[in-house]
């Protein structure tokens, strides 16, 4: 081995992506606007001043300071929920090894809605240590009912398939959830507070609730990111490279349902944030998984945060949904993305 | 050079589903060796590389390494002596040759060590056999056939096992790039003492490139040994079911196989 063949690579291609560094000074520049815009932002606007009496003078009893209160936990909610669903959108897409795969594209966050309206109507559950029990039972079912349909036949899993399946599920399982709501009107009330609450109905009780799973979640992944680069290769390469897929999928299958549940018993079923934040990185920063899995999780919170924010402004003086937000950004973008990737089976 | 190795397998029995294809397989790897398995469409030679490789469990029979079951070697310990590239790999979008490359490191690597010298040496050292260094920030779509099957046995090289079991390397290529990959692959024998297994559909190539061949009929092992053995009209006719005259290949004095069909054969 001579020192000129090393030389001649440079070492940042083969570990780090090129402007990494670059991208991660960007990446927290704009989730400080981002949090700072939350905060500000809304059908009531706050002065800087008020910001500051919010978070640092609590024996400031201002209207405008209970408002920025308010959107502190808000804030750092909506921060939370994007980064679970960020790194989850990016788990199902490597555990499926299809560019298009995310919580709400394979119906995941639906059976987890309809678990949640089924709490509500039989069993008269109403806390979010309970909700998020419920979702995680319903997104892990869906996920292997999905995945299992989209699976049947000769060819495999191919991304398209487990697309239809998951729209399919999807729309079976609304109006599954409408038929139990609709005739029940406590139900109805309270799946409405629930689902338009979204992020604002982040408090600090759900926000402890909610970082043991993001915590454990966001762990799985990140150890399981140099095996799902494996992965990428095909099950045969990974085989070979000492992997043990069928554990590896369901451990990281586990997470990225385990974040999904999380997120969706908490905030109500948001779409399209995994796939967005994922392919915002992977364009970025190129397919490293070990890059692409925890850069997810800061550009998920921005784009949650953000969206959050552009719902309260356009829905002045109430709110629109963040989930409607993400909506209308991210359908365009799948159905760009789904024109362009190329169809592989598992 | 590698060390040598012990790899058997024992009366193997595999297949998919409920249907077997490989009936009883008994064979012993030839360690440092170039060993070339070879046979008609679906003999069962890809099903016996992957049951070899670990790709496929037996149904019956023992697989060995040095003595030991293949199936009871941690994996990632069993694959650092043993290497594999399958006939139909994918190619992450927009992935670099350096990081596909780099891949092949996994089995080296634990959660907390990350990349170490020796990873970035193996894998410099993986691009210059394979004489793709220059490619190295290239991406894999912007490459030939010939440069990605390159890229892919660099791959299976920065793993820097042994053993290495390919599964029709050559298929796809024309003609020059099948003989630029077996004269890689016969240095990588040569000067690193590697020992290469691997499915070639070619049967001249096979004789010319192989020390040793393994031809299999309908998921029997029927003949083993040098190509000069194997590799006469007698024994082509009972492994391909084909008439053909077998002469002395004038280039590298192997066996050639020339094939004899209905139509374009002269009267004598």
């Amino acid at each position: 081995m001579n020192s000129s063949s090393i030389s001649k690579i440079k070492k940042p291609s083969l570990n780090t992506p090129r402007n990494f560094t670059l991208v991660l000074i960007i990446c927290f520049i704009l989730l400080g606007v981002c949090v700072f815009a939350s905060l500000v932002l809304g059908s009531r606007l706050v002065g800087l001043n008020e910001v500051i009496d919010g978070l640092f003078h609590s024996n400031i009893d201002s209207y405008e300071a209970n408002v920025v209160r308010k959107r502190i936990s808000r804030t750092v909610f909506s921060l939370l929920c994007g980064a679970a669903l960020g790194v989850s959108g990016a788990l199902m897409q490597a555990v499926t090894r299809n560019p298009i795969a995310d919580p709400s594209i394979l119906g995941v966050n639906t059976g987890a809605t309809l678990f949640i309206v089924c709490g509500i109507a039989f069993l008269n559950i109403s806390t979010a240590n309970e909700y998020i029990w419920l979702a995680l039972a319903g997104s892990a079912i869906t996920a292997v009912f999905v995945f299992g349909i989209g699976s049947m036949g000769r060819s495999g899993a191919t991304p398209i398939k487990l697309v239809l399946a998951g729209a399919a599920t999807s729309a079976a399982l609304s109006s599954l959830v409408l038929a139990i709501m609709i005739p029940r009107s406590h139900v109805m009330d309270e799946f409405r507070f629930w689902q338009v609450g979204s992020v604002g109905s982040g408090n600090w009780s759900s926000i402890t609730t909610f970082i043991p799973f993001l915590i454990i979640g966001i762990l799985i992944a990140i150890i399981s990111a140099p095996a799902l680069n494996a992965l990428a290769l095909g099950d045969d390469v990974a085989t070979g490279l000492g992997v043990r897929t069928g554990i590896l999928r369901l451990f990281a299958a586990f997470s990225a349902v385990l974040l999904c549940g999380a997120a969706t018993a908490l905030a109500g079923p948001i779409g399209f944030v995994g796939l967005l934040s994922t392919h915002v990185m992977r364009l970025i920063l190129g397919p490293d998984l070990r890059f692409v899995i925890p850069m997810s999780a800061i550009s998920g919170a921005i784009i949650l945060t953000i969206s959050d924010v552009v719902g309260r402004l356009i829905g002045s003086p109430g709110e629109l949904e963040v989930g409607v937000v993400t909506a209308f950004i991210g359908a365009p973008i799948l159905i760009i993305l789904a024109m362009r990737s190329k169809v592989s089976s598992l | 050079m590698k060390p040598t190795h012990v790899f058997q397998a024992e009366e193997i029995v595999a297949g998919y589903d409920n249907k077997t294809v490989i009936q009883g397989v008994s064979l012993a790897i030839p360690s440092n060796k170039i060993s070339v398995i070879i046979g008609a469409n679906a003999c069962g030679k890809s099903t016996l590389i992957k049951t070899l490789s670990r790709l496929i469990k037996p149904i019956s029979g023992k697989i060995t390494l040095d003595g030991k079951l293949i199936s009871k070697i941690p994996s990632k310990q069993l694959a650092r002596i043993l290497g594999l590239l399958p006939q139909s790999p994918i190619v992450p979008e927009g992935i670099s040759v350096a990081d596909l490359v780099g891949r092949g490191r996994f089995p080296h690597q634990s959660l907390l060590s990350g990349w170490t010298k020796k990873d970035y040496e193996a894998v410099a050292e993986a691009m210059r056999i394979m004489d793709i260094t220059e490619l190295a920030n290239n991406n894999i779509d912007e490459l030939s056939g010939g440069q990605r099957q390159r890229v892919w046995i660099a791959m299976a090289l920065a793993q820097q096992t042994d053993i290495l079991f390919l599964d029709e390397p050559t298929t796809f290529l024309d003609i020059t790039y099948q003989i630029e990959i077996l004269d890689l692959l016969t240095d990588l024998n040569r000067k690193h003492g590697t020992t290469i297994v691997m499915v070639l559909h070619d049967i001249n190539l096979s004789a010319r490139y192989a020390d040793y061949i393994f031809a299999l009929r309908k998921g029997k092992l029927i003949v083993e040994g040098e190509p000069s053995k194997v590799i006469t009209s007698t024994l082509v006719k009972d492994i391909f079911g084909l008439d053909c005259l077998v002469i002395k290949d004038p280039v590298s004095g192997s066996p050639f196989t020339i094939p004899k069909g209905r139509y374009h054969v002269n009267d004598e």
